[in-house]
């Protein structure tokens, strides 16, 4: 009897178990990317700066290259996300997309035209407002002319490489793909159409870019690129969390020092990280450098790498950008990275997991109340180093009544402020049939297209003469930045990271996989289940390994 | 036995042994080959092909956007040299293992769990003391029914750090919030949690337990029990090698699904091997191989070595099978 009674309880128990799994908390969906460096949110627009290929879903994507585009684009996202379209999967989408633009470009040859395929869908561009200004802008080209027929592919951001891929090979690749960062570019490095005698037929006028902007599309398969839209990154910070404590605010012009306990110190990323201990506060009110700060519960830090998803990121910045591929050749490809990167990643791990920490820990700043890897825009750090497309995502914190401002970068070791300039441009395929064409559609976008894409992009101009208007609008935004601020992106596009931090790297996919794999592995791993020397060089060999594969 | 069946099969017949047929057992294999027409042509180009596409690909250098601007190359054995000495495959130490011992280690936890938690719920269930059998059976395999994505989701909701009740719970009981696991997002933590996910699917394990169980002989039982034995006794010297055909089943299963592992890193952690490459399993690496860094050549070498993995534990399997599973009716084990 006691067994029967023993048996029926433990069999109820189990199915109670089972019962609570099915209906308990299923609301929330899994963690969507643990790390800290987790997406924005849904309704943040793609990247403008596209996302990493080893980071195939949306929301890893936008994370790691939050989008150039307005906050504004947020709103209405959300309301076309709800029309029937969406009830289709992004490859569903993409193939409703590639149907329809190659029946159109069936219907341009057939009335004689060239038709030249646009394709949208590595980076920012996919929005409803900017596929609208998009199409006025192929609306007004094909009004311009009568020779050329130009089509927009528009093909969700999350099908977007694939669909590229597939196109790619099977010989039925795009004309024009775009906008298209680094990274998105490197994921089909060898693609990329030398633009170099087309600029000379046409006389295109390169002369209105920075020479240096210019340069930097230079690679070993010539003039693959030019110039359209910039961002040039800067120190956010939150004046109010600087007057809490009693600290300057981090100087505006490059070249300033910064003071700190009286004294005029360079601002470095020594002082930047004394800065940000004492910016660190726990639940007690103390801050990092304190006697009976807990770690454990921390309430505010006083940095946020945001959205350097790669050690890549981090180096570049504190230790300067460096040339890491060695070789010519797969079998002689071997990886060159300088101790200054490991230091520099070895300080941020430090600034986590380190006895007087600064920074967030990968589960502290995946939390949501650590706004789920956006952490800057939850007004929980008091300084933030990121490119000017991170205005895109600010709006939480604008709307929450905290201002932000921005300032100088710090300098490296060596003295030199070690900058980045994300960049967002259109290519042209090698395979495309038509050269000539596809460089006359792409010398329209970069130039007077741009005047409509690039505000709805939330895109820097790369000709200066265009700039102001890209200010203007952005003050509408955030009416409490300063003109002081503005000159402070402005002056940092002097500090290019030459090469990118996102350089090509031999097969980037998987190479910049890899590298994201050891930050996170670092981000989440404390030292005492971490070798940190170790795993280092474990992501040395692995490399070494897949560039030659 | 295989022979024995085959005996009775007619095989396709020569062209002379076909001209001498009569016209109507020539019409009748005409037709027959008609009907079967739809699945060999299916097999043919959705199987068969395939197979044969991919190991042609292991061969080659071929990477999805090479395209036409450079058509694929015979490299002979140089991926799977390449795969030989690939750390992301084989590196056993460390905080970011290679993909198989990532996938060996999590079938150190998952096995034995997967095996022995749906044969207890099955003997629980087996029990002549308990009421309502059918009411529990159905409740069990039920979660089986859902999609396992769906399923994978539902989970990861209740697992979450923050907004899962099982955190919460941890909570009201008295664990110190910063104390509470990061489920999916903690290396530490992150094998556990896809247990408790598959904890879910054992559904199916417990019914063919269940089956196993009821075709034991209560002969037996009595015997035993005429002879003294107890509880455990009964269990380790009739129950187990009785339904050890049954337990040698699951295992295959068990180990054929472990290296295919796939679907719960994908939903639960997007594919990234997140937290710190550490759900960066066999199977899902190779999908990335394919579809993320589009090496198509490396991707097919690894499919292979896969196939060739999945079959050496399987025969292994086998091999042991003959020292612990008991086949009744064979008069040997």
């Amino acid at each position: 009897m006691r067994n029967k009674r023993l048996l029926t309880v433990i069999g109820l128990l189990l199915i109670g178990s089972m019962l609570l799994a099915a209906c308990g908390g299923g609301a929330t969906p899994a963690p969507a990317a643990p790390a800290a460096t987790e997406a924005p949110a849904a309704t943040e627009p793609p990247a403008a700066t596209e996302a990493p290929a080893a980071e195939p879903t949306a929301t890893e994507e936008a994370m790691a290259e939050p989008t150039a585009t307005e906050e504004a684009m947020a709103e209405p996202t959300e309301e076309v996300a709800a029309e029937p379209e969406a009830t289709l999967t992004a490859e569903e989408q993409a193939a409703v997309a590639s149907a329809a633009a190659a029946e159109a470009m069936a219907a341009a040859e057939a009335s004689g035209k060239t038709a030249i395929r646009w394709f949208v869908g590595l980076g920012t561009g996919t929005d409803p407002q900017q596929i609208e200004a998009q199409q006025a802008v192929v609306d007004a080209f094909n009004a311009s002319q009568d020779q050329i027929q130009l089509v927009l592919e528009v093909v969700p951001y999350d099908a977007g490489r694939d669909t590229l891929a597939t196109q790619i090979a099977s010989g039925a690749g795009p004309d024009i793909i775009g906008p298209v960062g680094w990274g998105g570019s490197n994921a089909f490095y060898g693609q990329w159409l030398d633009l170099t005698q087309y600029i000379e037929d046409t006389g295109f006028d390169t002369s209105v870019f920075d020479p240096a902007l210019v340069d930097s599309y230079q690679t070993e398969e010539g003039q693959v690129g030019l110039p359209f839209a910039v961002f040039p990154a800067a120190t956010y910070y939150i004046p109010a969390m600087f007057d809490e404590v009693g600290l300057e605010y981090p100087p505006q012009n490059y070249g300033d020092k910064y003071m700190l306990d009286g004294e005029e110190v360079d601002w470095n990323w020594d002082t930047f990280t004394e800065v940000a201990k004492r910016m660190t506060i726990d639940v007690n009110g103390f801050n990092s450098t304190e006697d009976g700060f807990d770690p454990t519960q921390i309430v505010q830090v006083g940095y946020s790498p945001q959205w350097q998803t790669h050690p890549n990121y981090v180096s570049s910045y504190v230790a300067g950008s460096a040339d890491i591929v060695d070789g010519d050749a797969k079998g002689s490809y071997s990886v060159n990275m300088p101790d200054s990167w490991k230091e520099a990643v070895q300080w941020a791990y430090d600034g986590m997991y380190g006895d007087q920490p600064w920074m967030a820990t990968g589960p502290m700043s995946g939390a949501p109340e650590f706004g789920n890897g956006n952490l800057f825009n939850t007004g929980h750090a008091a300084m933030a180093v990121t490119p000017l497309w991170y205005t895109c995502c600010l709006g939480d914190l604008r709307d929450s009544g905290t201002e932000f401002q921005a300032g100088i970068l710090p300098m490296g070791a060596d003295g030199v402020v070690h900058g980045r300039v994300d960049a967002d441009t259109f290519r042209v395929w090698k395979g495309t049939k038509h050269p000539a064409e596809a460089f006359a559609v792409l010398s329209y976008l970069i130039t007077d297209g741009g005047d409509t894409l690039l505000p709805n992009y939330g895109a820097l101009p790369a000709i200066p003469d265009k700039q102001e208007a890209f200010f203007a609008k952005k003050s509408e935004d955030y009416p409490f930045i300063t003109p002081e601020t503005w000159e402070v992106f402005k002056a940092g596009l002097s500090y290019p990271d030459a090469p990118s931090a996102e350089q090509w790297q031999p097969n980037w996919n998987e190479a910049w996989a890899r590298e994201q794999t050891f930050w996170d592995l670092i981000q989440n791993t404390a030292p005492d289940a971490l070798d940190f020397d170790a795993e280092w060089q474990k992501m040395i060999d692995d490399l070494n390994v897949i560039y030659n594969k | 036995m295989f022979q024995e069946l085959n005996r009775g099969t007619p095989a396709l017949p020569t062209p002379r042994a076909y001209r001498e047929l009569t016209p109507l057992k020539r019409r009748e294999m005409r037709e027959g080959l008609l009907f079967i027409s739809p699945w060999l042509i299916g097999f043919l180009v959705f199987t068969l092909l395939p197979i044969l596409a991919s190991l042609a690909f292991s061969f080659m250098n071929m990477k999805i956007t090479d395209g036409i601007l450079s058509p694929p190359k015979f490299v002979g054995l140089d991926n799977y040299i390449q795969m030989a000495k690939d750390p992301q495959i084989w590196s056993i130490g460390g905080g970011t293992r290679g993909s198989l011992w990532i996938t060996v280690l999590f079938g150190a936890i998952s096995l034995p769990v997967g095996l022995m938690l749906p044969l207890f719920i099955a003997l629980l269930m087996n029990s002549r003391h308990l009421k309502g059998k059918m009411a529990f059976r159905s409740a069990f395999y039920m979660p089986y029914i859902i999609p396992f994505v769906a399923a994978v989701f539902l989970w990861g909701g209740m697992l979450n750090p923050e907004s899962g009740w099982i955190n919460r719970a941890l909570v009201a009981v008295g664990v110190p919030r910063d104390m509470t696991p990061n489920w999916a997002n903690d290396v530490n933590w992150v094998y556990p949690t896809y247990v408790i996910m598959g904890i879910w699917a054992i559904g199916n394990a417990m019914l063919i337990f269940l089956a196993g169980l009821q075709g034991v002989p209560t002969d037996l039982y009595d015997a035993a029990k005429v002879d003294g034995a107890n509880g455990w006794h009964s269990f380790w010297k009739i129950t187990f090698p009785m339904i050890s055909p049954v337990i040698f089943y699951n295992l295959v299963l068990g180990v054929v699904f472990l290296f295919q592992y796939f679907t719960v890193p994908l939903v639960v952690n997007q594919g990234t091997g997140r937290p710190g490459g550490a759900t960066m399993f066999f199977n899902l690496y190779l999908y990335k191989t394919f579809f993320t860094f589009q090496n198509m050549s490396y991707g097919a070498a690894m499919a292979w070595l896969l196939f060739f993995l999945i079959l050496v534990v399987t025969i292994i399997l086998f091999r042991t099978a003959r020292h612990w599973v008991y086949y009744a009716g064979d008069g040997k084990s």
